[in-house]
C-alpha cells in the first residue's frame, strides 16, 4: 500500500507542478525565455490568496483575486521586462528574470515580514477524506481537481476556439499567423496572462496545504518546474504535463528510497541529469 | 594593514577568484552556468575534510581545485550532450544536486557543515596577502587567455559553433576546457575560503551565491576582464560602505541585473566602450 | 590523375525520404567537379555528407585513400577538407578579417594546449590580409560581416576556407541568391582555385555559370547518381534533361 500511496501522493504534487509548468513552457514555447520570475508570480498569488482571505474571511475570493493579480502582474513582466530586450541573446532576458525574481521575492519580505504569514480559517489543513484507503487533505484533493479543470479547459480552447488554434499558430509560425490576422502581440498578452494565473492559484494552493506564506515560497517549486519543462521538451504543453507527474512521482519515491543520500529538492534535478545524459532531448522532446 | 582590512582583501580576492573563474565559462566560451557555487562547495569541502585530517595547507588547495576542476570536466562533458538552452537549467541543477547531497551526508556534516577547520598558520594580514597574490594570478591567467589563440577560439565559439567546427576548431575539447579551467579555479577558492572562514556551510554555496557570482560577471560585462574586477570590489565593498546597502543586498543586486541587463547588456565594459570614439 | 575523395554508396534518410540512396563517385585530384540536379536531388546532402556535418546510415567516405567516414567535421578540416556554407555564417562578432585570421591560425587552434601557449597572431593577420586582397575584401578588412552585402559576405566565405589551405574544397551554393554579374565574378574566383592547387567540388543551381566552369559534372536526382561526365556529353543526355524539365 505504501507504494500506492506514494505514487498517489506523488500525482498530487504532479498535478501542482503541472500548474506550474505549463506556465513556463507557454512563455519559453513562444519567446525562448526562461521565465524564471515566474516563481515569484506564484508567490505573489500566495500572498493575495492569503492576504484577502485573512481580511474578508471568504476563501474563493482570495483565490480569484490571487489569479486575476498574478495574470496582471505576468502581462506587466512581459511588456515591462521581456519585451524591450527580445532583440537580444536569450542570456539577456534570462538574467532580467532572474533579477526580477530576486526583486520580487525581496519585496515580499520587505513588505510582508520574512517570517511568514498562515490562513486564520483554513479548515481545508486538516480535513482528509478517504479514497480507496488513501488518505488526503481537501487541499490536495482540491489541488488535483483544480488542475485538471483548468488544464482540460485551456486543452478545449486551444484546440476549439478560434482564439486557441490562434494561439497554436503563432507557437509554431509566428509568421505564418501573422498573415492569418492573429496578432502577436494579444497572443503573448493571453500567454502571460493565463500562464501567471495558474501560478498564482498554484501559489495559493500550496499556501494552504503547507498553511504558510513566506518570501521564498517560490523557489523551490519554480526550479523544479523548470526541470519539468525541460524534460518534457521545452515548448511543449503536453510534455510538460506528462513530465510534471513523472517527475511528481520520482520525487515522492525518491525522497523515501534515497532519504539518506540526498534531499527532496535535489531528487527532481537528479532525475533530470540522469534523463539528460541518456535522451539529450528530454524525456519526450524531438532529437 | 589593519584585521578588518585584511578580512576585505580576502573576501575580495576569493570574490574575485570566483567571478574571473565563471567567466572565462560563460563570458569567454558563451556556455551559461548557473551552478557555479557548487564547484566553489566542492573544493571548500574537499579541502575542508583534508585539512581536519592534518593535509598541509599547499596540498588542501590543490586538491580542492582538482577535484572540483574534475567534476567539472563531467559537467562539462553534459553540456556537450545537451542543447544550449538546457544548459542553464542543467548547470542550475548541478548546484541543486551538490547541496542536497551535501546536506544529507553525515561524514561532512550534514545542515551544519564542517567547523573547527584549523588555521593557515599565517596571521591574517600575510593570509590575505595570499589571498591577493592568487587573485592577481588568475587576473593575468585570464589576460593571458585571452590574448592567446584560446581566448580567440573562445570567441568562435561562443558566436557560432557550428562556423567554428567549419575551421576546423574541436568545439568539444573548447567547451571541456573551459569548464575545467573554470570549475578548478573556483574550487581553488573554496579552498582558500575555508581558512578565512573556519567554519563552512551548505547554504553558502547554494543557488542565491551562484547568481550573486553571476551578477558579478554580468554587471562587469561578460566577458570582461576588468569589468569583472571592477565590479566584484564594487559589488563586495557596497554592503561595507553602507549599512542601508548591506541589509538590501540582494535587492540591490537583483536591481541591478534588471537595470544593466535592459540597459547596457554589455555591462559596465560595454559602457566603457561606447564612451570611446569609434 | 590520382583519387583525391570518393563516396561510395553513401545512405542517409530525414523522415523516412531518401536524401542519398546509394551514391558513389570520385573526385580527382586538381578537377573542378560540380554537383547539379534538380530541387530536393541531395546535393547539399551529400555535400554534407562528405564535410561531416552528416552521419551516413551506410556507406563511406574517403579522403586522400583514408576512410573519413567516422570522423567529425573538424577532423576532416584538419585533414584538407574545407566547406561553405550555402546560408553563410561568418562569425558576426569578428571583423572581415579577423574571420579570415581564425582559419589562418589553424596549427595554432589544432588543440587548446597548443592555443594557450601562442599567443602572436601577426602571421596570420599578414596571411589573411593577401588572402583578402586576392578575394577583393581589402578594403572591407576592419568591418563587420553584419555590414557587408550578400556578395561580399560569400567571398568572406570562401576566403575563409582557403586560408585552411585545404586539398579540397566543398562549395555549397556559392552563387546562390547573387546577381548575375556578381555571380560570374565569384564563378571565376573558384575557377582560380585548382591552379592554387585546391580541388573544388561545388553545388550548384546556377546551371549557366556551372556549364562555363566546370571541369566534370555529376547529376544527382531523388538521391541517386543519374549520370557524370563532361558539362557538353552530360548536358545532351535525354534523361538528364528530363530530370530537369519533367519533359521528355
Amino acid at each position: 500500500m505504501l507504494v500506492v500511496e506514494l505514487a498517489i501522493k506523488g500525482l498530487v504534487y504532479g498535478c501542482m507542478y503541472a500548474m506550474m509548468a505549463v506556465g513556463l513552457t507557454l512563455v519559453y514555447g513562444l519567446l525562448r525565455i526562461l521565465h524564471i520570475a515566474h516563481a515569484g508570480v506564484f508567490a505573489l498569488g500566495a500572498y493575495m490568496a492569503v492576504t484577502v482571505a485573512n481580511a474578508t474571511g471568504q476563501l474563493a475570493l482570495g483565490f480569484l483575486v490571487a489569479a486575476v493579480v498574478s495574470g496582471l502582474a505576468g502581462i506587466a513582466i512581459y511588456r515591462l521586462a521581456y519585451q524591450p530586450i527580445l532583440r537580444h541573446s536569450a542570456f539577456v532576458p534570462m538574467v532580467v528574470s532572474i533579477g526580477l525574481f530576486i526583486v520580487m521575492q525581496e519585496g515580499f519580505r520587505m513588505i510582508f515580514g520574512a517570517y511568514g504569514i498562515a490562513f486564520d480559517n483554513n479548515p481545508w489543513y486538516v480535513a482528509n477524506v478517504s479514497l480507496a484507503g488513501i488518505s488526503l487533505t481537501y487541499v490536495e484533493l482540491a489541488m488535483v481537481i483544480v488542475s485538471v479543470v483548468l488544464l482540460v479547459g485551456f486543452g478545449l480552447f486551444s484546440g476549439l476556439t478560434r482564439a486557441g488554434i490562434g494561439w497554436r499558430a503563432t507557437v509554431t509560425d509566428p509568421q505564418m499567423a501573422t498573415s492569418f490576422g492573429v496578432d502577436p502581440v494579444r497572443v503573448r498578452y493571453v500567454n502571460f496572462l493565463f500562464g501567471s494565473a495558474l501560478a498564482g492559484i498554484a501559489g495559493g494552493l500550496v499556501g494552504l496545504l503547507n498553511n504558510y506564506v513566506e518570501p521564498t515560497m517560490g523557489g523551490a517549486v519554480s526550479y523544479k518546474a523548470l526541470a519539468i519543462i525541460v524534460l518534457g521538451g521545452l515548448g511543449s504543453v503536453r510534455g510538460t504535463l506528462i513530465a510534471s507527474l513523472v517527475l511528481g512521482v520520482v520525487e515522492s519515491f525518491g525522497a523515501i528510497y534515497l532519504a539518506d543520500i540526498f534531499d527532496r529538492d535535489a531528487i527532481g534535478f537528479l532525475f533530470l541529469i540522469v534523463v539528460l545524459m541518456v535522451r539529450p532531448q528530454g524525456l519526450l522532446g524531438r532529437g | 594593514m589593519s584585521a578588518y582590512v585584511a578580512s576585505l582583501v580576502s573576501v575580495i580576492g576569493i570574490n574575485m577568484i570566483l567571478a574571473l573563474s565563471l567567466n572565462i565559462i560563460t563570458g569567454f566560451c558563451g556556455q551559461v552556468s548557473l551552478g557555479h557555487a557548487a564547484f566553489y562547495g566542492l573544493g571548500a569541502y574537499t579541502a575542508a575534510y583534508l585539512a581536519k585530517l592534518g593535509v598541509a595547507l599547499p596540498l588542501t588547495l590543490l586538491a580542492a581545485a582538482v577535484m572540483a576542476g574534475a567534476i567539472g570536466l563531467v559537467v562539462g562533458l553534459t553540456s556537450l550532450r545537451v542543447r544550449h538552452d538546457f544548459l542553464a537549467v542543467t548547470t542550475m541543477g548541478i548546484g541543486f544536486v551538490f547541496l542536497g547531497f551535501v546536506r544529507k551526508q553525515k561524514w561532512l556534516g550534514g545542515e551544519l557543515g564542517i567547523s573547527g577547520i584549523p588555521g593557515s598558520g599565517l596571521d591574517p594580514v600575510t593570509y590575505a596577502l595570499v589571498i591577493a597574490v592568487f587573485a592577481v594570478a588568475v587576473i593575468v591567467f585570464s589576460l593571458w587567455i585571452k590574448k592567446s589563440w584560446m581566448g580567440f577560439t573562445f570567441d568562435a565559439v561562443a558566436d557560432d559553433e557550428e562556423a567554428a567546427r567549419t575551421v576546423g576548431v574541436n568545439v568539444s575539447a573548447y567547451k571541456l576546457t573551459a569548464f575545467g579551467i573554470g570549475t578548478a579555479l573556483a574550487g581553488l577558492a573554496g579552498g582558500l575560503y575555508i581558512y578565512f572562514a573556519r567554519i563552512i556551510l551548505p547554504d553558502t554555496f547554494d543557488f542565491v551565491q551562484s547568481i550573486a557570482i553571476l551578477t558579478m560577471v554580468v554587471i562587469g560585462g561578460t566577458g570582461s576582464v576588468w569589468g569583472g574586477v571592477a565590479a566584484t570590489i564594487a559589488l563586495t565593498l557596497l554592503p561595507e560602505v553602507s549599512r542601508a546597502a548591506a541589509d538590501y543586498r540582494l535587492l540591490i543586486f537583483g536591481t541591478m541585473l534588471i537595470l544593466v541587463m535592459r540597459f547596457s547588456p554589455g555591462g559596465l565594459a560595454g559602457l566603457v566602450r561606447r564612451q570611446r570614439p569609434a | 590523375m590520382s583519387v583525391l575523395a570518393r563516396i561510395d554508396d553513401l545512405h542517409i534518410g530525414f523522415g523516412g525520404v531518401a536524401a542519398a540512396d546509394g551514391v558513389s563517385f570520385a573526385v580527382e585530384r586538381g578537377e573542378f567537379l560540380a554537383l547539379i540536379g534538380p530541387n530536393g536531388a541531395g546535393k547539399t546532402t551529400v555535400l554534407r555528407l562528405m564535410a561531416g556535418l552528416l552521419r551516413p546510415a551506410r556507406g563511406h567516405v574517403f579522403f586522400d585513400d583514408r576512410d573519413v567516414t567516422s570522423l567529425p567535421a573538424h577532423a576532416r578540416v584538419r585533414l584538407g577538407l574545407g566547406f561553405t556554407h550555402q546560408i553563410v555564417r561568418p562569425f558576426y562578432g569578428f571583423s572581415t578579417i579577423e574571420n579570415v585570421m581564425l582559419a589562418a591560425g589553424h596549427r595554432q587552434t589544432e588543440s587548446p594546449w597548443r592555443a594557450i601557449t601562442s599567443s602572436s597572431r601577426q602571421a596570420e593577420r599578414d596571411k589573411a590580409q593577401a588572402i583578402l586582397e586576392r578575394i577583393g575584401l581589402a578594403a572591407q578588412a576592419a568591418q563587420s560581416p553584419r555590414t557587408l552585402p550578400l556578395g561580399q559576405r560569400k567571398r568572406l566565405e570562401v576566403a575563409r576556407a582557403i586560408a585552411l589551405d585545404p586539398q579540397l574544397l566543398l562549395l555549397d551554393e556559392p552563387l546562390a541568391g547573387l546577381s548575375s554579374a556578381e555571380a560570374t565574378t565569384m564563378a571565376d574566383l573558384v575557377r582560380t582555385l585548382p591552379g592554387r592547387g585546391i580541388t573544388v567540388v561545388l553545388v550548384e543551381h546556377n546551371l549557366g555559370e556551372v556549364l562555363r566552369v566546370a571541369d566534370r559534372l555529376v547529376v544527382l536526382d531523388a538521391g541517386r547518381v543519374l549520370a557524370e561526365g563532361l558539362p557538353q556529353e552530360v548536358m545532351t543526355r535525354a534523361d538528364v534533361r528530363q530530370a530537369y524539365t519533367g519533359v521528355v
